[in-house]
């Protein structure tokens, strides 16, 4: 019987679980634990705006049934952390002291929020959205403050700032960049979503960051702005993304750059040491750059594949899109993969509006590498798989823009992925 | 082993009924006049698309892994037991966050008009099995059968016509 130990139970640590659980779908064989420092079953992240809006409870956040470990014959040792990894000895050590043996380890840590570093970070108040119990307090929080500033305008803090307007909260939104979800969109595509957003009655500053969160006697009581502007608020959220949890690794000597390094197989550089999720490093597939992985989708993915490979099922990981996106604010959808402008030489953008929708699509080379679609998202997963086959496009440009674009326009790369049957010959010319 | 729809792309006149017959079959009304008249959409969850000369119809696969099952951070989207894949019936409720519509590459989830995802999910058979869209076309260039099934019958056309074009008969 061989010793699976997880530390995290995430989207990459679920994954993995039941990937080394097999297909049989139930107890028996292999030992496998999760250890979390978190005191909760697996819940989605993704969530838990709705539980700083006061519409979702836990139940709702919750990623399996009732009694799934115990179905699976997962033991639990939730809310313990570990605090070091012998991978010489094959031992993780928990903070009273316990120690873990496994002959197959993954890190599935995640990542925390980046700190905004500035005066006054720790005041009460200054909040960050990445666990459940975060969303808690500042639903509690916001029960006092009438007026919220959300530091960042990514994907956590635009939901945050609608969730806090959704309360009654008077929000402000600082950005550094230029425009709204400038990882996501462009700029014509984020005037959208912008819009959408101010009519929710969410204000916006561009082009600052915070230098002080200003507390007087213990309570918070507004931003001063990099240009000296100051703004009252009793809550302040802070969404300048996340950084990958990699002390662990990196204390254990395994090789962490800004993320756990990992080879095609999702091993680390330690023996028996495997990592998946938002504490690794990964290559986009479109820029082939390394960054850190931190997508829903990419954690599961990996995940599953390590739980493969630690079980001694070979699982090569091909590598994944860094970005891929998907929300919709105040009644605008938004999509996004790959590159959302070009970098430079080589690269050929085309747009299309039309009634309140805007697609755009990035191509070099006659292969498509970027796709935004904003306000009509329909087809949206055949230009991300496109992306990821490295698919030529070329030809099918106007298909791309107008939406009027299947898979069957490109059946030798799409059409069996699901094993499906055979495409008619008349398509198969088509590609060629 | 369960049914699915399957395309015989060259019968395929491209003439959208079985688009029509699925968003009514999805609306409460159920008849495409009862529909309009209180102005419910049901979504269709199949496309006809023009590729080069030929109408090439897209319809989910309810695929084994299934890409839209493990890109719900919702826990909404599932496999049923009997093989479909919907977001239909499962722990929660879709919670609109088109992980789904962006993770199909078939391109055949949809944002609906509800908040939420919408797709193919067999709750329009008839009383004889069929889905709505099987029935509605004229062609039956759509079948619903299992894969073995499907290819077995592409497979027995195929020495049909070979040897016919053999023995000189069209």
């Amino acid at each position: 019987m061989r010793r699976f130990l997880i530390i995290g139970n995430g989207a990459a640590g679920l994954a993995a679980a039941e990937a080394i659980r097999g297909d049989a779908g139930r107890a028996g064989g292999d030992d496998i634990t999760i250890v979390s420092d978190e005191p909760h079953p697996a819940y989605s992240r993704c969530l838990i705006p709705g539980v700083v809006a006061g519409e979702l409870g836990f139940e709702a956040l919750s990623l399996r049934p009732p009694g799934f470990y115990g179905s699976l014959g997962f033991k639990t040792l939730f809310g313990r952390r570990v605090t070091g990894i012998d991978s010489a000895r094959h031992r993780v050590i928990l903070e009273n002291g316990t120690g873990l043996e496994y002959d197959a380890l993954l890190l599935a840590t995640g990542a925390r929020p980046a700190p905004a570093g500035v005066p006054g970070s720790e005041s009460p108040g200054v909040f960050s959205l990445r666990t459940y119990e975060d969303a808690t307090r500042i639903a509690a929080a916001a029960e006092e403050a009438s007026s919220a500033v959300v530091v960042g305008g990514g994907l956590v803090g635009l939901k945050a700032a609608v969730a806090l307007r959704k309360r009654g909260l008077k929000v402000t939104v600082v950005v550094k960049s230029p425009w709204i979800l400038s990882k996501q969109l462009d700029r014509w595509g984020a005037v959208l979503v912008q819009e959408a957003l101010a009519a929710l009655g969410i204000g916006f500053i561009f082009g600052q960051n915070p230098a002080e969160f200003a507390q007087k006697r213990g309570r918070l009581m507004g931003v001063r702005l990099e240009d000296g502007a100051r703004l009252a608020a009793g809550l302040v959220i802070v969404g300048k993304g996340v950084v990958p949890e990699v002390r662990l690794a990196r204390e254990a000597g395994i090789n962490v750059a800004a993320g756990v390094l990992v080879d095609r197989h999702l091993r680390t550089s330690a023996p028996g040491v495997y990592a998946a999720g938002d504490c690794c490093e990964v290559s986009d597939l479109v820029t082939g750059e390394r960054s850190p992985s931190a997508l829903w989708t990419l954690a599961v993915e990996q995940g599953r594949l390590a739980g493969l490979n630690m079980a001694g099922r070979a699982a090569p990981y091909e590598g994944g899109l860094t970005r891929l996106n998907t929300v919709e604010f105040g009644g605008i959808p938004v999509a996004s993969a790959g590159l959302v402008t070009a970098r430079g030489n080589g690269f050929q953008e085309l747009s299309r509006s039309a009634r309140g929708a805007y697609r755009k699509i990035i191509l070099k080379d006659g292969r498509l590498v970027g796709a935004v679609l904003v306000g009509d998202i329909s087809r949206a997963g055949v230009y991300a798989a496109l992306i990821r086959r490295r698919a030529v496009v070329e030809g099918l440009e106007p298909e791309l823009l107008s939406a009027r674009m299947g898979a069957n326009h490109f059946p030798g790369a799409l059409a069996a992925l699901a094993g499906g049957p055979a495409v008619p010959q008349a398509l198969e010319k088509m590609e060629s | 082993m369960h049914r699915g729809v399957f395309v015989r792309y060259e019968r395929c006149l491209g003439c959208r009924s079985c688009q029509l017959a699925c968003a009514v079959s999805h609306t409460r009304a159920g008849t495409l006049a009862e529909a309009l008249l209180q102005g419910e959409a049901g979504g269709r969850r199949l496309f006809v698309d023009q590729v080069g000369a030929v109408k090439a119809p897209s319809v989910c696969r309810h695929c084994e892994e299934a890409y839209c099952v493990a890109a719900c951070p919702a826990g909404a989207m599932w496999k049923r037991p009997d093989g479909v894949v919907t977001n239909a019936g499962s722990l929660h409720q879709c919670v609109g966050c088109w992980m789904c519509v962006m993770a199909c590459p078939f391109g055949v989830i949809s944002r609906g008009p509800g908040g939420q995802a919408v797709k193919c999910d067999q709750e329009c058979l008839d009383g004889d099995g069929l889905p709505a869209c099987v029935k509605a076309c004229p062609t039956r260039a759509l079948v619903f059968t299992t894969m073995e099934e499907f290819e077995a019958g592409r497979r027995r056309a195929a020495l049909q016509g070979a040897a016919a074009t053999a023995s000189g008969g069209r």
